[in-house]
């Protein structure tokens, strides 16, 4: 009887182990976390990177990019193809993609989604990506309480003359908007749903998509699952059937739970205090993020470019990125970041020091324009929003600016406090303070226009006629050479050794997450999207 | 004892009134735009747009109707932050969670505190008295981050493959165990500190020493006499712990990765999202003010003299 119970276990134990190892072989899983519950699924309404990096997974993209650093636009999206001729783009669709209802992707569901996404009445955050299209700022900016805004919806330059063709009118050639169409806010939506279940269409058991994964289950807060939609036109590209995305908002517990083995892949940050000991892994993966971290000058306070120039020049970027930032940012010496197109021509003019306090020159650039500011102030007000990262760089600063004589006060407002002190116009007691600015699409426009008079997300009060001229010259300028020099000659204004030194940058961002030795293919694109196709395990 | 009730619920009407009053006033007080969460500017005609959809370019008393009009129909309104789910939404998916958690903390507190405090006013001065009140100090004074995340260390990471314990989330009783204890933990400590006060206060009493000096047995006049009497604080303490409890607790949900509703909490205020403040706001009232009633209604029971007063 012994012998037959031991026999029976032993049998049991043996199937159960082929079980698992052929079901392993069968389906693979994937845990990969992330850190935050995504605000929107909707591509019209997501303004964050968590949420784009679901949509651009479960959804095709109309635009890929390619996973170099030049970010070339690839025929592998839902547009196969496309042709630019002067501010007219015309997309040719593929006729492949379908809906997971087995409904094709045509044409008019990506104007109607476009147009959606314009309407005043759906009231999205990021219209203004389409604001480069005919007509789509005026649609947006009408009052439908006020006005009848029909008029102006079919005014907007898009159309669809067939199935699978999209005419785009531009307000002036631009020839990066092909890279900008890889934004998330581009990608179409399934608008019988959306008229079906109103709000509710983004759940689960409600959606519609067209991309490589499918939406299984979102349990708000809590997790996502993604599951290989087998129907996807490329579907034998893809290695793994099912993602569980667990939303673990602290870094120590997605640390532990990726050390436990529970998760394959650790997205949700990490603590500063983790990181040395986690850099020596070969887990650890990191990635350019675009974007440059900055400090700005009140212009109107402190107001003698050369003092603003010897602030800039006595920042230890060096010392901030190794003991601080400890991801391996870049020390940046211009506000255009390393990774934008043509970013060695355009910074041509770059002479900011990187060490500013290591080396003796840097600090002795930094006292020579000192001596030549004509009233310097000596006392600034340095306002940060509240966060560790930001203090610590804050006191950093502090004390290379120390050197120089001049004393701050730092400042740690509330994130949204903050961001309303600084208007534009910024409250006149603040001297400098802290932003970042991250790309929405690849091209220089995207950083410079930032410091353009009238811009909203210019804190400095600086204004320069001949900038905003070169700024409104580069974006109507489709040539790409002509355009580059443009380019050059404003962040030689900005960042140059004859330039007005609005603002001090710091270093280019960069991220990190882990990865488990045995996975491969996880791709953290340069703009914050995260892209789950290219996944196997060993 | 209806009577009591009824004037009771009927009281609550302007408590609300009130909490949403001064929860609307201190939200505009701090101002900030809930919509933009980036560092980027939101151009002109989309902020009209986001004003327009959300109620913002209305005057603030046409907002504050809406507000007070949303909560007696319960009808809450759109997150401003989570644009696909509305307050109802986000309080019926997270409120069960931190009420589950909540109600298994106050569990432990109860089944472990008071005994622990009853049994140390028993054995008054006994190396059983020190002991208990050595780990109530600790168990007090200890932030409830720092056992969260030893708890999580230990429990979960080092010995996990012997607990069974997961490292985070909230599916199967594994999960519960550590976040309810970690959670439950200062409240045990809290209710054995009162019971063990209030009992050898009680314990001191006259009528106790007559029932001893009649021949009571003594476990009948301690669970009798002495009990009833010395479990009043602990039960006027219960009443606002188990609404802050229910409510959910930040820090431990965000460690223990647990999708309750503590968070919103605080990321409503810092987003300044409105509407899911204005609703979680009255709900964590309303909770409180149920929970004071039903204290108030047991108070009946353990002291009869309250009962009288109060017809």
């Amino acid at each position: 009887m012994w012998v037959g119970l031991a026999l029976a276990l032993a049998l049991t134990i043996a199937g159960s182990a082929f079980a698992a190892s052929h079901a392993s072989s069968k389906s693979t899983t994937v845990t990969i976390s992330i850190g935050a519950e995504p605000p929107s699924l909707d591509p019209g309404l997501a303004t964050d990177t968590t949420s784009a990096t679901i949509i651009a997974n479960i959804n095709d993209p109309i635009i890929r990019l390619s996973q170099t650093p030049a970010l070339t636009p690839l025929h592998t999206g839902l547009a196969q193809n496309w042709k630019v001729k002067g501010s007219t783009v015309t997309l040719y669709l593929r006729h492949n993609d379908h809906w997971t209802n087995g409904k094709p992707v045509t044409a008019q569901d990506v104007v109607g989604s476009w147009l959606r996404t314009i309407s005043p009445e759906l009231a999205a955050d990021y219209a203004y990506q389409f604001y480069g299209i005919v007509g789509a700022q005026a649609y947006n900016s009408c009052d439908p309480s006020k006005a009848d805004c029909n008029a102006l919806r079919a005014k907007v330059g898009i159309s669809a003359p067939n199935k699978w063709t999209v005419v785009i009118h531009l307000v002036s050639p631009q020839p990066w908007f092909i890279q900008q169409l890889s934004h998330t806010s581009f990608i179409p939506t399934y608008l019988p749903a959306i008229a079906k279940y109103g709000n509710k269409w983004t759940e689960a058991a409600n959606i519609v998509t067209d991309g490589p994964f499918k939406l299984a289950s979102w349990k708000h807060n809590a997790s996502l699952t993604l599951v290989k939609n087998p129907k996807w036109r490329n579907a034998s590209s893809i290695h793994v059937n099912r993602i569980n995305i667990p939303i673990i908002v602290d870094a120590g517990t997605a640390l532990n739970a990726y050390k436990a083995g529970k998760l394959q892949i650790d997205t949700s940050g990490f603590n500063p205090t983790d990181i040395p000991s986690l850099k020596k892994l070969p887990d650890w993966h990191v990635f350019p993020n675009l974007g440059t971290y900055y400090y700005g000058f009140n212009v109107k306070t402190i107001t003698d470019v050369n003092e603003r120039k010897a602030l800039a020049a006595a920042i230890d970027r060096h010392a901030i990125v190794k003991y601080i930032g400890q991801l391996g940012q870049i020390p940046a010496q211009t506000f255009t970041p390393q990774g934008i197109a043509n970013w060695q021509l355009i910074n041509k003019s770059k002479w900011l020091p990187i060490n500013g306090d290591d080396t003796a020159s840097g600090l002795a650039i930094a006292k020579s324009y000192m001596a030549k500011a004509k009233n310097p102030v000596m006392n600034i007000n340095l306002y940060v929003n509240n966060s560790a990262g930001h203090v610590q760089i804050a006191q950093a600063i502090q004390a290379n600016w120390q050197k120089l004589g001049v004393s701050v006060n730092i400042k740690v407002l509330e994130w949204k406090q903050y961001l309303q002190f600084l208007g534009p116009p910024p409250d006149s007691s603040v001297g400098a303070y802290r932003l970042g600015w991250l790309a929405d699409y690849p091209e220089d426009y995207d950083f410079l226009s930032l410091w353009t008079c009238k811009s909203g997300n210019n804190n400095t009060n600086w204004c320069n006629p001949q900038y905003d001229s070169l700024i409104n010259q580069a974006v109507h300028t489709p040539n790409t050479e002509a355009r580059v020099s443009l380019y050059q000659k404003a962040e030689a204004l900005l960042t140059g050794k004859n330039g007005d030194m609005p603002i001090a940058p710091i270093y280019f961002y960069v991220g990190a997450y882990l990865e488990k030795t045995n996975v491969k293919g996880f791709y953290a694109n340069p703009l914050g999207t995260d892209f789950f196709d290219g996944i196997s395990v060993s | 004892m209806a009577k009591f009730v009824i004037r009771r619920v009927f009281w609550t009407i302007p408590v609300i009134l009130l909490v949403i009053l001064m929860t609307f006033g201190m939200m505009k007080a701090i101002k900030g735009n809930p919509f933009r969460n980036t560092e980027r500017n939101i151009p002109a005609a989309i902020q009209h747009n986001l004003n327009r959809e959300f109620h913002l370019d209305k005057p603030w008393y046409i907002q504050y109707a809406y507000y007070v009009k949303g909560v007696f129909t319960w009808n809450l309104g759109p997150s401003m932050l989570q644009r696909n789910q509305t307050v109802n939404d986000i309080v019926s998916e997270t409120f069960p969670v931190s009420a589950e958690l909540g109600g298994l903390a106050m569990l432990f507190a109860v089944i472990i505190g008071i005994p622990l405090g009853i049994i140390a006013a028993l054995r008054q001065n006994s190396a059983f008295d020190y002991g208990a009140m050595a780990f109530s100090n600790i168990g007090f004074a200890v932030p409830s981050f720092l056992t969260s995340t030893l708890f999580l260390y230990f429990f979960a990471l080092k010995w996990g493959n012997f607990t069974g314990f997961p490292t985070f989330g909230w599916s199967g009783f594994h999960s519960k165990v550590l976040p309810a204890i970690a959670l439950g933990l200062a409240p045990m400590t809290y209710f054995a500190r009162l019971v063990r006060g209030t009992m050898l206060e009680t314990l001191q009493q006259d009528y106790i020493r007559t029932a001893k000096a009649k021949g009571l047995r003594w476990r009948r006049v301690v669970g009798l006499h002495v009990l009833r009497n010395s479990l009043i604080p602990a039960v006027t303490a219960a009443a606002p712990l188990l609404g802050y409890l229910v409510t959910g607790s930040f820090v431990i949900e965000r460690i223990f990765a647990i999708p309750g509703i503590g968070q919103y909490y605080v990321t409503s205020v810092s987003s300044r999202d409105y509407s899911v403040t204005m609703g979680i706001t009255v709900l964590l009232s309303i909770l409180i003010i149920v929970a004071n009633l039903l204290v108030d209604i047991l108070y009946g029971f353990l002291d009869p003299r309250t009962r009288d007063l109060r017809t």
